[in-house]
């Protein structure tokens, strides 16, 4: 599921032009970028049919903490082209039957677009902390929804206030007391309980199968793994006695 | 991430500006053939029609024309090939259906066979003749013989 917008974003509101696709002009270096129209969509044509691409790692939060914002917002677009490349390449090749070379390139475009939207995240935290006094995360709360169960509701932006709404208040009334939530409660409690029970005893059953095969077992490493056994009760059941007379 | 959702459209500036776009975009072969100057994506099911003209044009500086797309069904297939395998759906995608000004053309390149895929592939298949050739010769001598050992011959 693709998202759009960072609408509390203020970290980009002095990057008015996007200037990843202008020529870089300073006094060392001279960069234009290359314009290859459609054909961005599929890699080097040095790359296509080999059986290896040797690639680097992906970037790390450290490294893109030293970026200015602008520099971000171009390496962004960057990675999102590489995504989209990589992607039409496995695509193109599962449909030709044929091996994708080094698929976990695309995990790492991932994984370096998340770091970087995270350092961004921080970033606007920080500024909203400090000039408007407020967090810059999407606003939420704890609510109870019609089966009386409870969710955490991430909050949007509405046309009309939630008193002025009356169609909604109308949908959102659930204080109705007729017996039927207490029953769906009762009965939902007790399959959790009964979920509950289940792994309790499948984990006590396997604990006295494992003492029965293994006398000389780590106990403490079991009690780690299965904190939920009481193994002082479970050594004198008849189960935990292996067949061979002690 | 938490920071993205939609906010509610305002008239007049500025508009709904998206710094980070997390939209991809797969360039794929059509299954149909196509006039020259169509292009075939696949993209998210929650791109709008005007997105997909916008990212071509803003990210990748492509001029268009029309934009068609509709919203496909991922194929539902057993995750282990029998009977009893479970059963799995991919995911549901938009295909989109890009025109390009008459004057330009896109075809397709051939990715995935080039002349060192060529001749590997043939060294593949000359191995792979060789093996066959001599199973043969061991069927034309052992055929008549199952399970005697291929040793036990003159």
């Amino acid at each position: 599921m693709a998202f759009r917008i960072l609408s509390k974003c203020h970290i980009f509101k002095y990057i008015t032009n996007t200037t990843f696709h202008t020529n870089l002009r300073s006094k060392d270096i001279h960069i234009s970028t290359v314009h290859r129209d459609l054909m961005e969509f599929f890699d080097d044509k040095k790359n296509w049919a080999v059986e290896q691409i040797k690639v680097g790692r992906s970037w790390s939060k450290d490294e893109l903490r030293i970026k200015s914002n602008q520099d971000l917002h171009k390496l962004w677009y960057v990675l999102l082209k590489e995504r989209n490349m990589l992607l039409t390449m496995e695509h193109e090749c599962k449909a030709q039957f044929e091996l994708f070379p080094n698929p976990e390139r695309i995990d790492k475009v991932e994984e370096s677009m998340n770091n970087l939207e995270t350092v961004v995240r921080e970033r606007n935290e920080a500024y909203y902390k400090l000039e408007v006094g407020e967090s810059a995360e999407r606003p939420g709360q704890l609510v109870t929804n019609l089966l009386g169960l409870n969710f955490f509701y991430r909050k949007f932006e509405h046309l009309i206030p939630k008193f002025l709404n009356k169609q909604w208040r109308n949908k959102h009334t659930f204080n109705v007391v007729n017996g039927n939530i207490e029953k769906f409660q009762r009965l939902y409690r007790e399959k959790l309980h009964n979920a509950n029970r289940k792994s309790r005893n499948r984990d006590r059953n396997h604990v006295m199968h494992l003492m029965k095969r293994y006398p000389n077992m780590d106990m403490e490493a079991v009690k780690q793994q299965y904190p939920s056994v009481d193994i002082e009760k479970i050594k004198n059941y008849h189960k935990v006695r292996g067949h061979y007379v002690p | 991430m938490s920071t993205r959702w939609y906010p509610i459209y305002q008239r007049g500036n500025p508009q709904l500006r998206i710094f980070l776009p997390n939209f991809w975009m797969k360039l794929v072969r059509p299954e149909e053939k196509q006039p020259k100057n169509v292009v075939q994506f696949k993209v998210p099911t929650g791109m709008t029609n005007y997105d997909i003209e916008n990212y071509l044009k803003k990210i990748y500086k492509i001029k268009v024309i029309k934009v068609e797309s509709s919203i496909e069904n991922g194929k539902m297939k057993r995750a282990i090939f029998n009977k009893y395998g479970p059963i799995v759906k991919e995911d549901d995608f938009r295909r989109a259906f890009v025109t390009m000004p008459r004057d330009q053309e896109f075809e397709f390149p051939d990715v995935c066979t080039t002349e060192e895929f060529k001749k590997r592939t043939a060294e593949d298949e000359k191995s792979s003749k060789v093996s066959q050739d001599m199973y043969k010769d061991f069927l034309k001598k052992q055929g008549n013989r199952p399970g005697l050992p291929g040793w036990f011959s003159f």
